[in-house]
């Protein structure tokens, strides 16, 4: 009986592998995914992207605790795909992109969630740095990891929607971020 | 005044549907040049979102209207010259094509600009077409151009009518109208 016990643990090393390499860390951009928004404007939701990020993600599925979620956004990148709007996006009222040029998010440590993971991190928008517990799963995938997930905010709570905008009958207050990002191994030789 | 037509006149049910679309026509000429001469803002998004809501109310009262139309037959026109009768025919049919060519018009630029349309607030329309600066700014001239021929197509449909009350004195604008002639 001790073979298949062992073979069980190795079978359960293997399939550790892509986790266990010599680093843990993996990096995606525009290029890797999405990362999109969905707001609400006169009770319809509209979708829109951020063309310009950053992730850095440290993770070990063995010692979750000690990896961390790196993600920084270009501002001026939020497209809403109507130029109109996307002024006033990017301008004072909204993300202020002049002055706020990126927006952060850090995450030290993760926590199970079912299937998934919990980043219980800060982000940093227009400004104001708020806690943010992002939900998100993985799926390793050949040379990859796929990385799913997505959170609501509460675009007032980060001053998004200064003046006029600062009603939520005509622009809904739930903004739903969601990420869909196919995150590449750092190596040795190539790092970020 | 009876629910259908009669010989003479039309029913409530064809009078109702035609006032109402005369009235929020009015309504939507207004808020769509009002909203033409805003600067980038919430009282633009505000105007905008009502005249999308009144132009998607319209276009299912225009299919309602023509589908009564199918159901309960117009009475047929007062004797008067042929080609009287056939710019009628003409003016009505064009009038109707604007109806459902407005709204859908304006859905698609909706679209196209990824502004999806909601209906007062209570429902979300489906995209007609994906985000596309380009087909935007054709369906704004498209929509703008129709706005006008439709202006054009009332006020002869105005004149006519009133022509027919003060010129020939035929009594035909009481087809439409809710009392009957002194």
């Amino acid at each position: 009986m001790a073979t298949p016990l062992s073979l069980r643990f190795c079978a359960t090393l293997v399939a550790l592998l892509p986790f266990a390499a010599v680093a843990d860390i993996w990096h995606g951009d525009q290029h890797a995914g999405v990362l999109r928004f969905v707001a609400t404007q006169a009770g319809a939701k509209f979708q829109g992207h951020f063309g310009e990020f950053k992730v850095r993600f440290d993770f070990n599925p063995a010692e979750p605790a000690k990896g961390s979620l790196d993600v920084t956004i270009t501002t001026d990148s939020a497209d809403s795909a109507d130029a109109e709007r996307d002024e006033v996006l990017h301008g004072r009222d909204f993300f202020w992109t002049e002055r706020f040029p990126e927006a952060k998010y850090h995450a030290e440590g993760f926590t199970r969630d079912g299937k998934g993971w919990i980043a219980a991190g800060e982000l940093t928008l227009r400004g104001v740095t708020l806690p943010v517990a992002v939900r998100f799963e993985l799926k390793p995938k050949a040379q990859r990891l796929g990385m799913k997930g997505g959170v609501t905010l509460r675009r007032l709570e980060f001053g998004i929607g200064q003046g006029d905008w600062a009603e939520t009958t005509w622009i809904g207050n739930p903004v739903d971020v969601a990420f869909d990002l196919s995150l590449q191994q750092e190596t040795a030789a190539a790092g970020p | 005044m009876p629910v259908r037509n009669t010989p003479v006149r039309y029913g409530s049910v064809a009078q109702t549907l035609h006032w109402v679309i005369v009235g929020l026509l009015i309504v939507q000429f207004t808020l769509g040049k009002i909203a033409e001469d805003l600067p980038n803002g919430l009282d633009k998004l505000v105007i905008l979102a009502r005249h999308k809501s009144f132009g998607i109310t319209i276009l299912a009262l225009a299919l309602l209207r023509l589908a009564w139309r199918f159901h309960d037959r117009p009475p047929p026109l007062q004797p008067m010259p042929r080609w009287q009768a056939i710019a009628a025919r003409i003016s009505h049919a064009a009038l109707y094509t604007l109806l459902f060519a407005m709204p859908l018009t304006g859905w698609m630029m909706s679209s196209a600009s990824n502004y999806p349309v909601s209906w007062f607030g209570f429902v979300q329309l489906p995209d007609l077409v994906a985000p596309d600066h380009a087909l935007k700014e054709v369906l704004r001239e498209v929509h703008g151009t129709l706005s006008n021929v439709l202006i054009a197509l009332v006020s002869l449909h105005l004149l006519a009518a009133l022509k027919h009350q003060f010129i020939d004195r035929d009594g035909l604008i009481f087809r439409m109208l809710p009392w009957r002639p002194r």
